[in-house]
């Protein structure tokens, strides 16, 4: 990190009485700073950790007595969960949407974001135009997604009329279809984030070496393989991880949408849960599940993060190389 | 084949003018189609061939959905349940509310972190877990213990977890901001017996206030679209607007395209025009700060 210490912090290491009145009230402000922190972790999180692990070994649903006296069942629960069936497609789906809107997202983004990153007439026009998915709320997104989407809706009416052929995709109703158009959603909602994220990437890269690769000779294919995506790692790392680990999350689409239907075709892994827990109000069938899927998300953030601080060093090594340099001002 | 320079350029320039225009039309349409169907009468729904233009446009969607006007014509859409103005002003108050605190207590842990190391970097991405562990998988527990401690349904309990979902990116992005404030002007004040705290709320927060500004916005943009949480949480005491929206869906006259667009447009002004203002920030916003322009 680029961050130096305050002279203050330094001056606590002599040992003179002044000074060390100084660091206890160096140590009391930096706790003061963090109270609010501790407060919220001991009274919000750590109940509902330790809820949601009570109820992970305990065999309880609504109709039963009061929850603090429910059987306690050992592992069953989560046995139950892993051999569930439903509960493995549900990941394999939900990995699926993820991988692909993420690919999706990024792909598209990334394209607009190249066509985009050198100023032209009617930049920031288009610029708006394209965030502009990013600026609805997803259940809204869902909803028109409705109005849009059935047999005579309009989209297939556009796609005949411009195909000249009789186009008539059961979007919403068709099983074999139904994940597709709910990652399609998710692209067409989120591409705006792979999108800023990338042309941010692209503007702030330094010039110096495109403009070396050019005076040698190098073709635009050239310069964009071994030059601006090289430079550009950390940044499409970063659309990625961040995109992907939402897309995992993604629940307001799937589920005013969808419900988890038809069938159980676009059954992701927050829709089951929800389904579970507020549907067939097997709670401690839930919160197992829940855990099981919380200790997976810990995995895959771990990975995450591992990446993102990797990242994240090279990404400020760039942005001090660039501000010691001359401003870029986009 | 060769082609001249300017040829090329010219092709070039054709090329990107139109693949940046299909995009923006595959961006804007949906948003047209909800802008168009909330100006359409009943009878343009979902009619067959599709009304792309709403004809004649009438304003008896708002009426009715905003204003819940049974004098106003179409009655038979109106659904008695609908409380969108209760439901606009407790989504204000939620977001408003929480998205303060959430930069509030947010850029004075970063503060303390930039200029007092209280959370290591470790530590640092560790928070980054509160926002990027679905919420689905703590929602049910949360629940009980909501209603165990009397915050079920109530706008207090949403605003707690929105403020702890969005906090995350409340330090990081007030951190990428005071992290750019030179050190030399805490120093004047400490030198010239500035306590510590005052230090803080009177040079470092006043000197980011753009910034500030750009993160309180762009966490009113998650708040205000917040659907899972707040679906779970409220029953019938407290409903935010996605909730509201999504009401229709279980109406039993189904298809009530043009009422639903009406309160869907509503919602979505607010944040767009927010998003519009912070356009150039949004990349730090999601990038929680990792990526600035």
């Amino acid at each position: 990190m680029a961050v130096a210490a305050l002279p203050t912090a330094e001056m606590t290491a002599r040992k003179t009485p002044l000074a060390a009145s100084r660091a206890r009230a160096i140590r009391r402000f930096k706790l003061s700073l963090l109270l609010p922190l501790i407060a919220l972790f001991l009274l919000v999180l750590t109940p509902v950790l330790l809820l949601q692990l009570y109820f992970s070994f305990h065999q309880w649903t609504v109709y039963l007595s009061t929850w603090w006296d429910a059987e306690y069942v050992g592992f069953d629960l989560f046995d139950s969960v892993l051999t569930d069936p439903r509960f493995g497609w549900a990941a394999l789906r939900s990995l699926a949407f993820a991988a692909s809107s993420t690919i999706g997202c990024f792909v598209f983004g990334f394209i607009l974001a190249y066509l985009m990153y050198k100023p032209f007439r009617g930049q920031s026009l288009y610029y708006i135009i394209f965030i502009l998915p990013m600026l609805t709320v997803p259940v809204v997104v869902a909803y028109t997604a409705e109005m849009m989407l059935y047999r005579n809706g309009p989209i297939n009416d556009a796609i005949s009329q411009l195909l000249n052929v009789d186009f008539q995709a059961s979007w919403l109703t068709n099983p074999h279809l139904a994940l597709t158009t709910a990652a399609l959603l998710e692209i067409w909602n989120w591409t705006p984030f792979s999108f800023i994220i990338m042309l941010a990437g692209l503007t702030s890269i330094p010039k110096e070496p495109i403009e070396a690769a050019e005076i040698l000779g190098a073709s635009k294919w050239r310069i964009f393989w071994e030059v601006q995506v090289p430079l550009l790692r950390p940044v499409i790392l970063l659309a990625l991880v961040l995109r992907f680990l939402e897309a995992m999350a993604e629940f307001p689409k799937t589920w005013a949408l969808f419900q988890g239907g038809p069938g159980s075709a676009t059954e992701t892994l927050p829709v089951y849960i929800f389904m579970t827990t507020w549907q067939y109000f097997e709670i401690s069938k839930g919160a197992a599940m829940s855990y099981i899927v919380m200790m997976l998300m810990i995995a895959i953030v771990l990975i995450a993060i591992h990446l993102l601080r990797r990242e994240r060093r090279a990404l400020d090594a760039m942005y001090q190389w660039r501000d010691k340099g001359e401003a870029v001002e986009v | 084949m060769a082609m001249t320079k300017s040829q090329r350029r010219r092709l070039t320039k054709t090329i990107r003018y139109a693949v940046l225009t299909v995009w923006a039309i595959i961006a804007a349409f949906p948003i047209y189609w909800m802008v168009a169907t909330s100006f359409k009468p009943d009878n343009q729904w979902f009619s067959w061939p599709p009304v792309y233009f709403p004809d004649p446009p009438t304003l008896d969607n708002y009426r009715n959905v905003w204003l819940g006007a049974q004098q106003y014509a179409v009655t038979q859409y109106a659904i008695s349940s609908q409380k969108p103005l209760a439901s606009l002003w407790n989504s204000t108050v939620i977001a408003t509310t929480s998205t303060f605190l959430s930069v509030l207590f947010g850029s004075i842990l970063a503060y303390g972190v930039s200029r007092y190391r209280i959370l290591s970097e470790a530590r640092m991405f560790q928070l980054l877990m509160l926002r990027m562990i679905p919420p689905i998988v703590v929602v049910a527990p949360l629940s009980l213990y909501y209603s165990a401690i009397g915050l079920l349904d109530s706008r207090t309990g949403l605003i707690i977890v929105y403020f702890l979902t969005t906090l995350p990116y409340a330090v990081w992005m007030t951190k990428s901001f005071i992290d750019e404030v030179p050190r030399e002007v805490e120093q004047a004040a400490e030198i010239l017996g500035a306590s510590r705290w005052r230090t803080v709320f009177e040079i470092v927060l006043p000197l980011i206030r753009s910034g500030l500004v750009a993160t309180f916005l762009f966490i009113l943009i998650l708040t205000w679209s917040e659907y899972l949480l707040a679906l779970i949480l409220t029953k019938t005491q407290v409903t935010t607007l996605p909730i509201e929206l999504s009401k229709y869906q279980g109406s039993t006259e189904g298809r009530v395209y043009g009422r639903q667009a009406a309160l869907a447009v509503g919602i979505t002004i607010p944040l767009m025009v927010v998003g519009l203002i912070i356009r150039k920030h949004l990349a730090r916003g999601f990038s929680f700060g990792m990526v600035r322009r």
